[in-house]
């Protein structure tokens, strides 16, 4: 298993779809592969941080996944999904009113479900009352907004209003993020976290996810 | 090439604090010295929150104006409220950055640009997103410049963004950058065309390299203005041989004044 590990955090595409079909020939449990491409990608988020990996490394992971989940489905057998066990918390997204960027949140998209999150995607130039209603519908332990203009720091806060409102803001996390945003943006919003980059967002998610 | 020296911008963090603590000096500077490297256009972007945004334009235009009287000042906000703040500080007609096709922006940024008569950026995209092919884009580009001629302001008012995204996301994407420019450059010949190249390296190594050969061939497909950083010495070397290559630099003289003047090649060692 330690080569698949190694094929995918060497950005190895061919070799690691190779050893993917290999091991689920020979039978190998559907969760034990999942569980070296997670390992890898945790190698992947790691030389990101340290600055030799960098966003095109990240996409093709996140690409090697997505197609490692599409060859494994057919083993799986049940309505569980190829990401495989039980879903570790459920996480509203989308970049809010007024912004459409995409990037970053897509980015995020795919490292939290990669993670093990169910991932609630509302797209982008997403309004204050629509991430209020998918809030009753979905019920997610986080909510992450995307913003890169100064202007969505308003949408931001409109969300976070809307939460109180309808009054679960203590009973969800808020993380704001965007190329732009920094601890006074956070203050403003009244997020509980705000971040630069998608592989911090996800740090951050785990951490409360684990506590 | 006119260069617009990209800055003046509150999301950048020594400006925000500048801005904030009412810095004027480090303003003042920061302006002097881009124009003196060769902007034409300084962009102003007070990037702060909505509510002071208008008050820190105004402060920004009048001491950016104050520094370099002959610069005209390139006017960024998505808030009209500030863009107009601004317009009512400067002496030079200002450039306005920028109008899309979202339609908040039609129905904000184009009237101002209709009443006090400026420049304009135009980015072709809208309420839902950023196309993703050539094809997409000149769809809008061709809707925005209708408007811009309804609202009587001729096509040489119009500086048209081709818009770059990241490589590191899409393999195709400096194609389509340059694909939209030479179909803009056909069809709308006396419009300029301009954008932040800088967003092609984003999340990537050695970002200067990528910018630099990204500048030759925008220069090529059609390119005669930049947002970009004007005190980038290496930057300016590339974007002044492009030109010079291209036959855009009768008898290769601004080339070579430049170099004289000590503006492009190594730095002199003293």
């Amino acid at each position: 298993m330690q080569e698949l590990v190694n094929a995918v955090a060497e950005m190895m595409e061919e070799q690691a779809a190779a050893l993917t079909k290999k091991y689920l020939a020979e039978g190998v449990a559907p969760l034990e592969i999942l569980n070296a491409y997670k390992e890898a990608l945790a190698i992947v988020g790691k030389r990101f941080e340290e600055g030799s990996y960098f966003v095109p490394e990240l996409i093709l992971a996140g690409e090697m996944m997505k197609h490692a989940a599409e060859l494994i489905k057919p083993h799986m057998g049940d309505g569980k999904g190829a990401s495989g066990a039980k879903k570790v918390g459920k996480f509203l997204l989308g970049t809010v009113e007024g912004d459409i960027h995409d990037i970053g949140k897509d980015m995020v998209h795919m490292l939290m479900e990669i993670n093990g999150f169910e991932v609630r995607d509302l797209g982008v130039d997403v309004p204050a009352k629509r991430f209020c209603d998918e809030y009753r519908d979905f019920q997610p332990d986080i909510v992450g907004l995307s913003g890169l203009l100064t202007l969505s720091y308003d949408s931001m806060k409109a969300v976070v209003d809307g939460l109180k409102e309808i009054g679960v803001r203590d009973k969800v996390k808020v993380i704001i993020g965007g190329g732009q945003v920094d601890e006074r943006a956070c203050k403003y919003v009244e997020a509980d976290a705000w971040v630069t980059d998608a592989v911090a967002g996800l740090k951050c998610a785990l951490q409360w996810i684990e506590h | 090439m006119i260069v617009i020296g990209e800055k003046i911008n509150g999301t950048r963090k020594q400006v925000a604090h500048a801005i904030q603590v009412r810095d004027a000096d480090f303003i003042r500077d920061l302006a002097m010295r881009q124009y003196e490297n060769g902007a034409t256009y300084l962009d102003v972007n007070a990037g702060t929150l909505p509510q002071h945004e208008p008050e820190d334009m105004a402060w920004l235009v009048e001491i950016v104006q104050e520094a370099a009287p002959e610069a005209i000042t390139c006017l960024d906000s998505a808030n009209d409220k500030a863009l107009r703040a601004g317009i009512l500080k400067t002496a030079k007609t200002p450039m306005l950055n920028s109008l899309s096709g979202e339609q908040f922006r039609i129905d904000t940024v184009l009237p101002l640009a209709r009443e006090f008569k400026t420049e304009l950026i135009v980015l072709p995209l809208d309420d839902s997103g950023i196309p993703r092919t050539s094809d997409g884009r000149m769809d809008i580009v061709r809707r925005l410049v209708t408007l811009t001629r309804e609202a009587g302001l001729p096509d040489e008012k119009l500086f048209i963004d081709p818009l770059v995204m990241a490589i590191a996301t899409g393999t195709e994407n400096g194609n389509i950058t340059l694909e939209t420019c030479r179909s803009i450059r056909a069809e709308f010949p006396a419009a300029h065309l301009t954008c932040g190249l800088s967003n092609i390296s984003f999340g990537m190594p050695l970002r200067g390299v990528l910018n630099q050969a990204f500048m030759a061939l925008l220069i090529q497909a059609g390119m005669d203005s930049v947002i970009i950083n004007p005190d980038d010495r290496e930057l300016r070397g590339i974007m002044m041989a492009a030109e010079t290559l291209l036959g855009r630099d009768r008898h290769c003289m601004n080339f070579n004044r430049a170099f004289r003047a000590g503006k492009i090649g190594p730095k002199p060692t003293s």
